[in-house]
């Protein structure tokens, strides 16, 4: 205890001294925790609008195999009792929205001109289009598909309409009132083909290049389905995710949002291991400040050491009051920067989040630091401070008592 | 009884390239409540004899026996924990601990011991009262004179009672008066306490506070005589 409260005190003898050797760890931390605060909320809004662009947070499937080669393919994966476990999953408390899909490969026809179409069918009540460059706020119990260009989406009860990517639109020289003849192949090699009005054109970075989304029912019957091969679960939020998982009945197959989100996992991957490497070398430049400070200071205080060593303290006490503060000194300045760090993470949040936009919507990225940021950059700098301490700590304590009265 | 026994003590430094010898062949005893001092000019070895009994330096040869403990065979950490226990130590330049209070300074020793926190008070306030500093408790010590500064010191090196109090050039750095007071006081409280003292100096007003003189020359005992 005597040692603490020395190495305490010794941190506030020279106020401007410390917090000048701390100022590194201040500024490089505060920054630390608005950058990890930023990337968080941006991963965040990320891994959401992935789940709610059509991969969902669940995916339950009859067979494992669908998730391998059964995306496009509505008839070798059909899903058994999607109705009862649909009800059963309804009634979790976590659930937002459970309902079926399916999709298909279709060539699309207008006069002389065709495409290739990968279609997506949900029910019309599930599929949002958000007003174009508006700010992108998608419900929780549907999926956002992207920004409505033209026309309206499809109503509940409107059958054989279709939403048609822009790119798609621009291919084919369709506009919103055009009738597309669809073809696809059925089981057994039998050609299936039918009129559907496109109603609404959208826009999705990247997305609407090759997709067309029509309603679960007109998508049932033209492709003579029974069942959906998959049913898609929305979650209240993704924190029910194990939960949920755990409600499934046996013998489904399933794929949660991070087995999904692959690109999400692999980008989140990738940051967090960015964020490490900076954390790293903010680090190593604070270990190296404070190891050359705490050096000059245990030398400047050789007598100090003499003294408290004739008194009989030992070698042990010296090296722990140097590391202690280390330690504190460590303490100080992450706290501080942990600190600093939330407060311009607030006035960023206060005046309405970095705004960004992708030409097709915009988004307000808000910067939250969460709570772990707090031990994230707390434990290290302590740890680091700590270590900084133990050369120099050594270094005052291999000295006799009178080589260090000496000293002074 | 002697409380300290010196046989053949020898110290040799290197100090680049060159040997150094700082004492040699010291052989001397002192008993419990002398007074002794230890006179000699600059570099005859006051203080490397004063470091060597007080424990914070060892010898290169000889053999010093302190309350009947061979100090050379004692480990580093038995070895402060001999100094916490038998020695009290007051230094030229007063060595008060900067960041800690009055009373904290004095409180040192006794937190060493792992005295329970009413003793430690008790103990400390007594020896504040002696040294005529019972207000200044929770003043830091960069607010004191010298000469406050200086009893601060002694209240620190007696508040354990050791049977040995060591001063180094304890009036070196007050002014005439100052240093007599102070002298004065030592030498009454440690009268009281009825323990040793063994201080250095190369001025011979001070030597006057002692019952016996050990001159000291190039690192040798050139005299040694009990005074009244």
């Amino acid at each position: 205890m005597r040692n603490v409260m020395l190495a305490a005190r010794n941190l506030l003898r020279h106020k401007r001294k410390t917090f000048a050797v701390l100022s590194s760890l201040v500024i490089g931390l505060a920054g630390m925790v608005v950058f990890q605060g930023f990337l968080g909320e941006t991963m965040r809004g990320f891994r959401d609008s992935m789940i709610l662009s059509g991969l969902g947070h669940l995916e339950v499937a009859g067979r494992e195999g669908y998730f391998e080669d059964g995306e496009y393919d509505p008839y070798g994966y059909a899903l058994e009792g999607s109705e009862a476990i649909s009800a059963r999953l309804g009634s979790e408390p976590g659930v937002a929205a459970v309902f079926p899909q399916a999709g298909f490969i279709a060539v699309a026809g207008l006069g002389e001109v065709s495409t290739t179409l990968l279609v997506r069918a949900y029910p019309a009540n599930r599929m949002h289009l958000s007003p174009l460059k508006a700010e992108a706020k998608a419900p929780i119990d549907r999926f956002t598909l992207g920004a409505l260009v033209a026309g309206t989406p499809i109503r509940d009860g409107e059958r054989d309409r279709l939403v048609l990517g822009e790119a798609s639109a621009r291919i084919l020289g369709a506009k919103v009132g055009d009738a597309l003849t669809m073809m696809t192949v059925l089981p057994g090699g039998r050609l299936a083909g039918r009129d559907f009005t496109v109603c609404a054109i959208f826009a999705a970075a990247g997305g609407d290049k090759t997709f067309a989304y029509t309603d679960y029912a007109s998508a049932a019957d033209f492709l003579g389905i029974a069942g959906p091969p998959v049913l898609d679960v929305l979650l209240k939020d993704v924190s029910y995710t194990g939960e949920v998982e755990r409600s499934l009945p046996e013998g489904v197959a399933y794929r949660g949002w991070k087995d999904l989100a692959t690109l999400y996992v692999q980008v989140n991957s990738m940051l967090n291991g960015f964020l490490s490497f900076i954390r790293s070398v903010i680090l190593l430049v604070t270990l190296f400040i404070l190891a050359n400070a705490t050096n000059r200071n245990v030398l400047e205080r050789m007598r100090e050491w003499g003294t408290l060593r004739a008194m009989g303290t030992r070698r042990r006490d010296i090296l722990l009051i140097v590391v202690l503060e280390g330690c504190l000194q460590g303490l100080a300045g992450a706290s501080l920067g942990i600190v600093l760090g939330f407060a311009v993470a607030g006035l960023i949040d206060v005046a309405g989040g970095l705004g960004y936009s992708n030409g097709i919507q915009s988004y307000s990225i808000m910067v939250r630091p969460g709570l772990d940021s707090v031990w994230l950059n707390l434990v290290p700098a302590i740890l680091v401070a700590g270590l900084a301490s133990i050369l120099p700590g050594i270094r005052a304590l291999r000295p006799t008592p009178a080589e260090c009265l000496r000293q002074a | 009884m002697a409380l300290i026994s010196m046989r053949n003590i020898e110290k040799r430094y290197r100090l680049e390239m060159a040997d150094i010898q700082a004492l040699a062949d010291v052989s001397l005893d002192i008993g419990i409540g002398e007074r002794v001092c230890l006179m000699g000019p600059s570099g005859s070895g006051k203080s490397t004899l004063l470091n060597i009994i007080g424990c914070v330096d060892k010898a290169s040869a000889g053999r010093t026996i302190i309350d009947g403990e061979d100090t050379d065979s004692l480990s580093d950490s038995r070895l402060s924990d001999f100094r916490n226990r038998t020695m009290g130590f007051v230094f030229q330049s007063f060595n008060l601990i900067p960041v800690l209070s009055v009373f904290e300074n004095v409180e040192y020793p006794l937190l060493l011991r792992r005295l329970d926190s009413r003793e430690r008070r008790r103990r400390v306030d007594e020896m504040l009262l002696k040294v005529g500093l019972a207000e200044y408790g929770r003043r830091s010590p960069e607010r004191l004179s010298g000469g406050q500064r200086q009893r601060v010191a002694i209240a620190r090196a007696l508040v354990t009672a050791p049977r040995l109090v060591i001063a180094d050039e304890p009036t070196a750095s007050l002014d005439h008066t100052t240093g007599r007071a102070v002298l004065e006081l030592m030498v009454e409280m440690n009268g009281k306490a009825g323990s040793t003292l063994i201080f250095a100096t190369h001025d011979p007003t001070v030597a006057e506070f002692a019952s016996r003189i050990v001159t000291l020359s190039d690192g040798r005992v050139v005299a040694d005589r009990e005074v009244a």
